[in-house]
């Protein structure tokens, strides 16, 4: 398959690129033939600390795993020391401390792309794994095919359930792990959103209109504004909710 | 819809607390079976109540000033009860708060290890009140002292999320009926909604620790009935929250407690995405 991925991203309106608290991968525009090929976005909880950093470890994590990653075995406990060990370094003041105490929290999305000419029927598809609120949908044309995990814009809140770094706040993880897997045609799109774009695509999608065509269209000569721009401008409008925003749009062509 | 604006560095709100530091509070707390006096339990409350702000503020790189924080004590005399670094200020950027408790205690505490077990952790617990019990007990005048601060806040922070004020107190006022004083206060507005006006009430009765109730039927005395009276409705975002908590509410919910703990309203302010699972 030939795949042609590209992120954009932004931080929260009022914050710097350095408080940027998502995470995705590939960090750069990419054009690639392979029969695998793996994407993900994470989404850090504003409230804890840290949380970019453990957003960067899950993305990581999916990307770099040949299986499946599940968030319950020894990989992903280390995963968890590992972020103690990277924030524990040097001595922190009484809240820092509390907050490392309590954990980092984030959302997670990984979507993998096969190719598998060998197997019959359904060589070309996809699998996709999902923690929280970060979404993505599967296009063809003007279709909206899939919208996975969340399927409407009503069931976004402020209070998802995330993955954390914290062994005591993950003892029941595997009853929020979703799994989805379908089939892809060449000309189909995947876009990967973070939750206030996700919960933006969706409702101008239930309200008729084409969110889809505005994000097909970025960074070519058909877009409306460049990304941030546009975002600024949602947010001021009041259509998008205030966030870090981050999109993975892969075109499999 | 009013209680909606964004709470940020740009745009802070703004958080008052009133602690009653009269004589009565020197009297047990409850019926006394825990030797602690209402002093300690309002030391407690302001002093939790601080921590889990400023925790909720910190990240990595320090304490954002999503708010402005205020405690008036009154008892002996009415003002601003910070002391040291802080002392006479009557409004502090809550990062400020964060970096100047009066000391640090260590505190043992048990936490959940992840594997069904619990372990002691040493953790550092900030102290920036000690308990006070002095003098009478002037919640109207500490009320109108309130009021003129919110005014100077709001006249310049038109946009703000409503002011939060917190008052922890017995409830005897001993300069008059407070009514007047707190309607005074939850009529004062942002552009976003009325002031919000929450009650702490310590008291020596030896009754069931009640937590944001709908009706003052049920309240042990005439002090909690008035204290609850002087509360306000929780706005509908934080009924939302409180209910995914696990508390019962109504549209007839106040920001009330009675011999219980206030520190939940903390948990109630949405500055961003908070995961479910952290409790």
């Amino acid at each position: 398959m030939h795949v042609f991925a590209q992120p954009f991203w932004a931080p929260k309106g009022g914050s710097t690129d350095r408080e940027y608290e998502d995470a995705f991968w590939p960090r750069k525009r990419m054009e690639t033939t392979a029969t695998c090929l793996r994407f993900a976005v994470a989404d850090g909880a504003t409230e804890t600390s840290y949380s970019g950093i453990w957003a960067k470890q899950l993305v990581r994590y999916l990307c770099r795993s040949s299986g499946n990653a599940p968030f319950d075995g020894d990989g992903f406990r280390r995963l968890q020391q590992r972020w103690s060990t990277i924030v524990g370094r040097r001595p922190l003041p009484w809240y820092a401390e509390e907050k490392v105490r309590l954990g980092a929290f984030a959302a997670i999305l990984g979507l993998v792309l096969y190719d598998d000419v060998d197997r019959e029927g359904s060589g070309r598809h996809w699998q996709a794994v999902a923690v929280g609120d970060s979404c993505l949908v599967q296009m063809r044309e003007e279709e909206v095919l899939v919208r996975f995990p969340l399927a409407e814009s009503a069931a976004f809140t402020n209070r998802p359930y995330l993955l954390s770094s914290n062994p005591a706040h993950t003892g029941r993880v595997v009853d929020h792990v979703r799994n989805m897997d379908g089939t892809w045609q060449t000309g189909d799109a995947f876009y990967l959103m973070t939750d206030a774009l996700a919960c933006w695509f969706m409702r101008e999608a239930e309200e008729g209109r084409t969110p889809w065509r505005v994000l097909r269209d970025l960074d070519t000569s058909d877009e409306i504004k460049p990304f941030r721009e546009w975002v600024e401008t949602l947010r001021k409008e009041g259509a998008m909710r205030n966030d870090d925003v981050t999109l993975l749009r892969i075109d499999i062509t | 819809m009013p209680y909606t604006a964004e709470i940020s560095r740009a745009n802070p709100s703004c958080f008052l607390f009133l602690i009653d530091q009269s004589g009565s509070m020197a009297d047990p707390f409850g019926a006394g079976e825990s030797g602690r006096r209402k002093a300690d339990g309002v030391a407690d409350a302001i002093n939790r109540l601080l921590q889990n702000l400023v925790i909720k503020c910190a990240k990595e790189e320090g304490v954002r000033d999503y708010y402005h924080v205020g405690v008036i004590g009154y008892g002996a005399h009415v003002g601003p009860a910070f002391s040291g670094a802080l002392a006479g200020r009557e409004l502090v950027p809550v990062s400020e708060i964060g970096n100047m408790p009066a000391r640090i205690e260590e505190r043992i505490k048990k936490v959940d290890d992840g594997a069904g077990g619990l372990v002691d952790q040493s953790i550092r617990f900030p102290i920036w009140f000690d308990p006070v019990a002095n003098g009478g007990t002037p919640m109207c005048q500490a009320l109108g002292r309130a009021k003129a601060i919110l005014e100077g806040w709001l006249a310049q922070h038109p946009a703000c999320f409503p002011p939060i004020v917190i008052n922890i107190t017995d409830g005897e006022a001993t300069d008059g009926d407070p009514s007047a004083a707190a309607d005074a206060i939850r009529k004062l507005s942002s552009n976003d909604g009325e002031v919000l006006l929450f009650n702490v009430h310590l008291s020596s009765q030896r009754a069931t620790p009640i937590e944001f109730p709908d009706t003052e039927a049920g309240l042990p005395d005439q002090f909690a009935q008035l204290l609850f009276r002087m509360s306000s409705p929780l706005p509908a975002y934080m009924r939302s929250i409180a209910q995914q908590e696990g508390y019962k509410v109504s549209e007839g919910t106040r920001g009330f407690v009675f011999n219980a703990d206030i520190v939940a309203v903390i948990r109630f302010l949405d500055i961003g995405t908070r995961p479910s699972n952290l409790r």
